[in-house]
């Protein structure tokens, strides 16, 4: 932890950066996102089991500072998000400052202690423990029990229903929604400027939480995903209704593989899935 | 007796959403009009400039507005008028439906076609051929099902067993 | 006024009998997280010793959507259809204070200029059985917004759980003809009554009156530029909130002849919650918005009906995905307060 601290006083001291975004631990033992302006500020920096969020979503409202640079304190599952921003041209590499952090697993449940049975299921799969690339990496990455994968599970069920029982399973799943927005809001690649459930003329999604309206927005939302999504699993951490919104967009990650070997986040110069085409695209299914 | 000469039940008539695109299939469809060419007359099209310019959203508001099937239809490839509108729609096409298909709506509900301008014939078969499917699967009820209270007595209505 | 009891096992049976008498039975789902007809069957929630619902129960009285009215084009004609009422008369189990004392709290934004029948009727036409609360945490302050653990505020009946049974007080008048239609579940209690304001003696998490009157007074006060900096601008702590009520209304087509205008829940943190048709947003930060909330819960509601528009459950907190904690939002308020005043 020390090294993180020192790591970051050095880069506000040092004009490395304007501003860092990391955690913080607050009075129940949680952390939670902060962001330090000061070198005093970057003494309430740290890093733990406990820090699930993916602060590559702060990035949005920095990007066009024009006086110093971002920096931010990342996991290596979330600088898949920051290189799919940069991909998509959101933000400029030049203008991040990104302190990799070398991770040893996050908990589902903050309020537990890290074990097996509270660690992510994304951890499981984890890349690597270090951080694709950085400028700055801090921290030692300790082995840790990989956590089982009910996800997997719950999508082999899922993919062995009918089309009936499956729309039966997702409507029952979307009932629960009250459309608080909190999957769109700490998506870091859900950033457009005006949302189109937001838009009303023409209202393409219906914005109460009715069954039709909630099936419409999610389904809409996980295509918009589609290709796009780097399975940070936010989503689904911060659904209140516990929606396992992620098995969407994991599913759409599984056919991006499989049909053009794709995985967003992993290529800074690699052109998007949906943003291109290729005329040897299959299309058997097309009469 | 006279009972046995009259067919008593009903045949459902699926609702067909058709997105075609206005160079290509339109003119195509068209073609199969003024040829007299006789089809199956459940198919509504939305015409658009080109199937690229199909946002998914378009697909799933056809199924809320009471469709049974859907079928969207455009240039095919290396003859589209924008040049390249229908390599995008083909690439979203080949993802989207497999998160509809996940999430319970399948191939017999949702089709694609490449139908060129002179292809008359050929949209009269893709339009028999996706109704007669639809019509086999039956009408979405399950979809409309997922209406709010009020109006599944509107539902009630139309014959939808709620 | 009278103590009556009821045992466990005569409360899952009365329960059976409301269900019969074609009553709308709503207690906290198996996994803790929302009230509703799919209730814990086993009645575990009515020991009150784990935290509050994920979701509050508002939800049953101010839905998350609802239809004002149904619209039909007929030939040029417009034809409307009144909402579909669910007659049944609602009972709610397993209510704390933090979730019953809501109602009370939203009766009165709910009948200040315009009689919300959707509401009212709503809340006319249920029995709330108050529970009193066994659990206390970090995130909760019941005690500091004016209620407890064993508030009575908003219950028409109110149970304390004492080993296999339950303590049963009368609270309103409704309460009183429920009790008597179904006196036969009841039986008198003649033990010692249960002890009053346990909780009392403990030091307050932070001071009401403290923190309304630096509210009075700090709109441009620097603490509110930290004070939402991480805020998403999701709407989930407005959605959770028992108290929160704001609503948007809106015409939804299907179709190209019929429709729905519906009510549906509105959160002061979204970023267009204020955006003006001339395309003006006067909130057009999330620094600007969270003031707003903070504002709104602990001065402005306060001034204009004389309630706290909280109750304290720390629901909001528990659920923000950035972990916004607004009781230390609150106590750092108050020390604010304090060190502006010495």
């Amino acid at each position: 932890m020390n090294g993180l601290n020192e790591v970051c006083r050095e880069a506000i001291s040092g004009n490395k950066a304007a501003l860092i975004i990391g955690y913080t631990e607050d009075k129940h033992h949680h952390l939670k996102p902060f962001i330090a302006h000061t070198e005093a500020d970057t003494d309430k920096l740290t890093y733990n089991h406990n820090a699930v969020n993916n602060l590559a979503v702060y990035l949005h409202r920095f990007r066009n500072r024009t006086e110093g640079r971002i920096g931010i304190v990342v996991k290596p599952c979330d600088l898949k998000a920051i290189t799919a921003l940069i991909q998509e041209n959101r933000v400029k590499r030049d203008d991040l400052y990104v302190i990799g952090v070398n991770c040893s697993g996050v908990v589902k449940d903050q309020n537990k202690e890290f074990s097996k049975e509270n660690t992510q299921i994304k951890c499981k799969t984890c890349a690597g423990k270090t951080p694709a690339w950085y400028d700055v990496v801090v921290e030692e990455s300790v082995e840790f029990e990989l956590p089982e994968d009910n996800n997997a599970l719950l999508m082999k069920q899922i993919e062995e229903m009918s089309a009936e029982e499956r729309l039966e399973f997702w409507n029952s799943e979307f009932e629960k929604c009250i459309k608080c927005y909190a999957c769109r809001e700490v998506c870091p690649m859900c950033y457009c400027d005006q949302c189109i459930v937001d838009k009303t003329e023409p209202r393409w999604i219906e914005s109460s939480a009715t069954n039709r309206a909630n099936f419409a927005w999610n389904m809409i939302r996980a295509f918009h995903q589609a290709g796009r999504c780097i399975g940070c699993g936010e989503c689904d951490r911060v659904c209140p209704a516990d929606i396992p919104l992620s098995l969407l967009n994991r599913k759409m990650g599984m056919v991006a593989f499989k049909e053009f070997g794709y995985r967003h986040g992993t290529d800074m110069n690699a052109p998007t899935l949906i943003g291109t085409f290729s005329t040897s695209d299959h299309e058997e299914f097309i009469r | 007796m006279l009972l046995q000469r009259y067919n008593m039940e009903e045949k459902f008539e699926p609702k067909i959403a058709a997105f075609v695109c206005n160079w290509c299939t339109y003119t195509g469809a068209d073609l199969a009009g003024t040829s007299r060419l006789k089809q199956q007359p459940n198919a509504r099209l939305i015409r658009v400039p080109c199937t690229g310019r199909i946002d998914p959203v378009f697909i799933i508001k056809a199924f809320e507005s009471g469709a049974d099937g859907v079928l969207v239809s455009g240039c095919h490839p290396g003859d589209c008028h924008y040049n390249a509108g229908n390599f995008h729609a083909r690439r979203r096409w080949i993802m989207f439906r497999e998160l509809l298909e996940f999430a319970g709506i399948d191939s017999s509900r949702l089709h694609f076609s490449w139908v060129s301008a002179s292809e008359g014939k050929k949209w009269v078969d893709v339009i028999d051929g996706v109704t007669e499917t639809v019509r086999k699967k039956g009408p979405f009820d399950q979809y409309r099902k997922m209406s709010r209270k009020i109006e599944l007595p509107e539902l009630e209505e139309e014959g939808v067993e709620i | 006024m009278k103590l009556m009891k009821i045992e466990k096992a005569n409360l899952s049976r009365l329960i059976d009998q409301l269900k019969k008498d074609n009553h709308r039975v709503i207690g906290v789902t198996p996994d803790g997280k929302r009230f509703s007809e799919n209730f814990d069957e086993s009645l575990k929630f009515m020991e009150t010793d784990t935290p509050p619902t994920a979701i509050s129960f508002k939800e049953h009285f101010f839905p998350k959507t609802e239809a004002l009215f149904h619209y039909k084009n007929n030939n040029g004609a417009i034809d409307l259809k009144e909402p579909v009422i669910d007659e049944r008369k609602t009972v709610v189990f397993g209510a704390r204070p933090c979730d019953s004392a809501s109602l009370p709290i939203l009766s009165k934004v709910f009948n200040w200029d315009y009689a919300d029948d959707f509401f009212n009727r709503r809340v006319e036409n249920s029995i709330i059985i108050g529970t009193e609360c066994n659990h206390r945490d970090d995130w909760c302050f019941c005690n500091e917004v004016g209620l407890s653990q064993e508030s009575e505020k908003g219950s028409d009946i109110f149970m304390i759980p004492v080993e296999d049974a339950f303590l049963v007080k009368t609270i309103s008048e409704k309460g009183a003809k429920f009790i008597e239609e179904y006196s036969g579940f009841f039986e008198s209690y003649t033990g010692i009554p249960p002890a009053e304001n346990k909780n009392g003696h403990e030091e307050k998490k932070f001071d009401y009156d403290n923190v309304k009157k630096w509210l009075d007074s700090h709109f441009d006060h620097g603490f509110w530029d930290e004070a939402g900096e991480t805020c998403l601008s999701c709407g989930q702590c407005a959605f959770v909130c028992p108290t929160c009520h704001c609503f948007d209304i809106v015409d939804e087509q299907c179709g190209t002849c019929s429709g729905v205008r519906a009510k549906n829940w509105d959160a002061c943190q979204f970023s267009l919650f204020t955006k003006h048709a001339s395309g003006h947003n006067p909130r057009d930060s999330r620094e600007k918005r969270y003031r707003q909330r903070i504002s709104h819960k602990f001065k402005y509601y306060n001034d204009k009906f004389s309630e706290i528009l909280c109750t304290g459950c720390g629901r909001c907190s528990r659920g923000c995905p950035v972990s916004i904690d607004i009781l230390e939002l609150v106590e750092e308020i108050d020390h604010l307060a304090h060190s502006n005043a010495g």
